[in-house]
């Protein structure tokens, strides 16, 4: 099958952010969201989007008006029936997911793929809400989806090979380069990054280095385009604490345990860039303040 | 014969149906029996299709693969009313146009799976245009198993330069490593255009003699000094991003100047591409258009970026000029052809201004008359002649596929 059309479930930051990578790679978008209004927000926020990436020579402005051309919103799932394969990017919980599947199982015809963005829930679980698990797939697009060149293709457990390699081949026509995943907490990327920004959390808590000194540290020694607590912020500390604790949770495993000082910071309400102050302070724009502290 | 000439591209299909053999070519007058476009191949598509002598037609289609999109083409070639070939089996050869043959395409070949193999060694170097030409073909070879494929090079006409013209100034490791050399483009458009040149000068195009400067000016510029027939150089290089300011190109820039943007600008590679290709030119300088039309209109209103933008081209124009009058020891002629070559006279004489020291003189009223035919431009007496002469890629590209699959020696 060859994906043409794309649906997309949820206009939020990811829902906006996948719909400007599908119809800049010259796909249709259907995005569906609860009511006009969020249709309307989700429409604003590709539109100032897409003008933050002509200021940063991303796309021309012909290029945006090819790309607002190709999204339209709807208010009922029902209008993805028109897409061959759909992603759902609706907040991570489980009951919300399991009634978009089960409703999109009922609309959309039985040979088209749905896809869950999720990065913590169960794949397998979301699956057996539908009557053809085979053809249900994680997509794991990173923020933000324009700039990621990454995708993981998760498995879960009834996937077939043939919704695997459509899927992957979608991921291709984005320009992003696929990575297959079988369901496990965390997959890949998120299993991976997490302990090291829990570790660097913990350098700063027992006092061995500020978090200029842990994030400069960590760039210059390795290469990295950004530091551990600066990610965190840009992440929000609040998802932050929030996958840690699934993972602890799910694995058990104490190398998973949040750092405490994310739980202190969380309720002083020091967030991250989206609140102004995490590690790091952040003025209105989302920019790092510069610090007053020394590396 | 009549030949399919294919023009593939991301998402679009340009073809026409061209009938030529030696003789209709000899005395020009092969013709195009009808041409169209297939665009958004993966989606809605719009096709546009117009027989010789009729008004186009327009029309919306789903259409998710390019060998949908060349099943329809044929289907409206072959159609009782709009059509203009009865079936398929009129059709002799379909000729290819694909944009980077590297330094094994030399000239033109009929194509197979090794000449294939060959082309997609090149997928590195032309990511965005070889792999569209190369799916093209398959979808035309699919649709249409049993006549002969052709592919013309963008770059095969200009791998006649010699090494002190394509060997760029760093370490010589990399052309051997990575192939990292000027290759140029718009081959066909310059080898069509000096052979017109060379007829409208009555000589034969062979002439060792004989020095061209041809200026290919469409949204996409480059200069080519040719002599005896062959390209000596050419301004556009490893890419088709060196040379002159195009639409949106910014043509030759000190590389040193792009580290420092992407420092300032925290923009990464792929920006910095995009802000040079898509960016920048015309529409960079001008802030306002990419079309040399629309800023000819605002300069002549007072626009004074827009006025800088055409100051810049022209004057890039000129020195490329002027390098290739010294690259070939001074010049027969010099000819202008692409959309702004064949239909700005201002550009032109802008180009050419301050030249006369060098032999070039235009005609100021035969320049201004000169739109859309071959034309001499050039005063009397003018010890370099200068001509308008309007490129024709695809007749080209027909020739060539007559002439391979008719066993001729090429043009």
């Amino acid at each position: 099958m060859i994906v043409s059309t794309v649906g997309i479930v949820g206009g939020g930051t990811m829902g906006q952010g996948i719909a400007i990578a599908c119809a800049g790679a010259g796909l249709d978008v259907l995005i569906s969201e609860r009511n006009a209004e969020l249709a309307e927000r989700c429409v604003t926020g590709i539109d100032e989007a897409l003008d933050r990436d002509i200021a940063k020579w991303r796309h021309t402005a012909s290029e945006k008006k090819a790309i607002l051309a190709r999204l339209r919103t709807f208010t009922e799932l029902a209008a993805l029936r028109a897409s061959q394969l759909v992603v759902e990017a609706v907040p991570e919980d489980m009951a919300l997911k399991a009634a978009i599947f089960a409703e999109l199982d009922r609309v959309c015809p039985p040979e088209n793929i749905l896809a869950t963005n999720t990065s913590t829930l169960s794949v397998t679980e979301i699956a057996t809400r539908t009557g053809r698990p085979d053809r249900v797939i994680g997509l794991h697009f990173l923020n933000p989806v324009p700039q990621v060149p990454l995708v993981e293709v998760v498995r879960g457990l009834a996937t077939s090979d043939e919704t695997f390699s459509t899927a992957r081949e979608f991921v291709r026509l984005l320009g992003k380069t696929g990575v297959e995943v079988f369901e496990y907490p965390g997959y890949v990327t998120t299993r991976v990054i997490l302990p090291f920004l829990n570790e660097a959390m913990h350098v700063v808590m027992e006092g061995v280095a500020s978090a200029e000194a842990v994030d400069t540290s960590m760039r210059l020694g390795y290469g990295l385009p950004v530091g551990p607590l600066a990610l965190a912020d840009r992440m929000g500390l609040d998802e932050v604490m929030r996958w840690m604790q699934h993972l602890f949770e799910e694995l058990g495993d104490l190398k998973y345990r949040p750092c405490p000082l994310i739980r202190k910071m969380i309720r002083a309400g020091h967030l991250g860039v989206k609140s102004g102050k995490g590690f790091f302070e952040y003025d209105e724009n989302g920019q790092m303040k510069p610090s007053r502290g020394r590396p | 014969m009549k030949v399919l000439v294919l023009n593939c591209g991301s998402s679009s299909v340009k073809f026409q149906l061209i009938e030529t053999d030696e003789e209709l070519a000899r005395e020009r007058k092969d013709r195009i029996l009808a041409k169209g476009l297939v665009e958004n191949i993966g989606g809605t598509a719009v096709v546009t299709y117009q027989p010789l002598g009729a008004r186009p037609i327009k029309e919306t289609a789903e259409i998710l693969e390019h060998k949908v999109a060349v099943e329809l083409s044929l289907a409206l070639l072959t159609d009782p009313q709009k059509g203009v070939i009865r079936d398929r089996g009129e059709i002799g050869a379909v000729g290819h146009r694909v944009v980077h043959g590297g330094e094994r395409f030399k000239s033109s070949v009929r194509l197979d799976d090794d000449i294939l193999e060959g082309i997609e060694a090149c997928f590195d170097m032309a990511p965005l245009h070889n792999p569209p030409n190369v799916r093209g073909y398959r979808a035309a070879r699919a649709v249409l198993p049993d006549i002969p494929h052709i592919a013309v090079f963008d770059t095969s006409f200009h791998q006649t330069m010699a090494p002190e013209a394509y060997v760029y100034g760093i370490p010589y490791v990399l052309y051997e490593r990575h192939g990292i050399r000027r290759y140029g483009f718009h081959g066909t458009s310059h080898r069509f255009v000096s052979l017109r040149t060379a007829r409208l000068l009555g000589r034969p195009a062979d002439d060792p003699e004989l020095r061209l400067i041809t200026c290919h000016l469409g949204n996409g510029c480059s200069v080519a000094a040719v002599k005896g027939g062959r390209s000596v150089d050419t301004s556009m290089g490893f890419t088709p991003l060196e040379g002159l300011v195009m639409g949106t190109r910014c043509g030759d820039i000190d590389p040193a100047a792009l580290l420092h943007i992407a420092a300032r600008e925290e923009i990464g590679l792929a920006e910095v591409n995009a802000l040079l290709n898509k960016h920048s030119g015309l529409l960079g300088i001008s802030g306002l258009s990419n079309d040399m039309r629309t800023l000819l209109e605002a300069e002549a209103s007072g626009n004074a970026r827009a006025r800088l933008a055409v100051d810049v081209f022209c004057y890039r124009l000129r020195k490329y000029i002027g390098a290739y009058l010294a690259a070939l020891g001074g010049a027969d002629a010099v000819a202008f052809a692409g959309g702004i070559g064949e239909n700005a006279p201002t550009v032109r004489a802008r180009a050419c201004s301050a030249l006369e020291p060098l032999g070039i003189r235009l005609d100021p009223a035969k320049n201004e008359a000169a739109r859309g035919a071959d034309t001499e431009i050039s005063a009397e007496g003018s010890k370099v002649r200068v001509f308008v002469v309007p490129t024709n890629e695809e007749l080209l590209i027909a020739r060539d596929t007559f002439r391979i699959v008719s066993g001729l020696p090429p043009m």
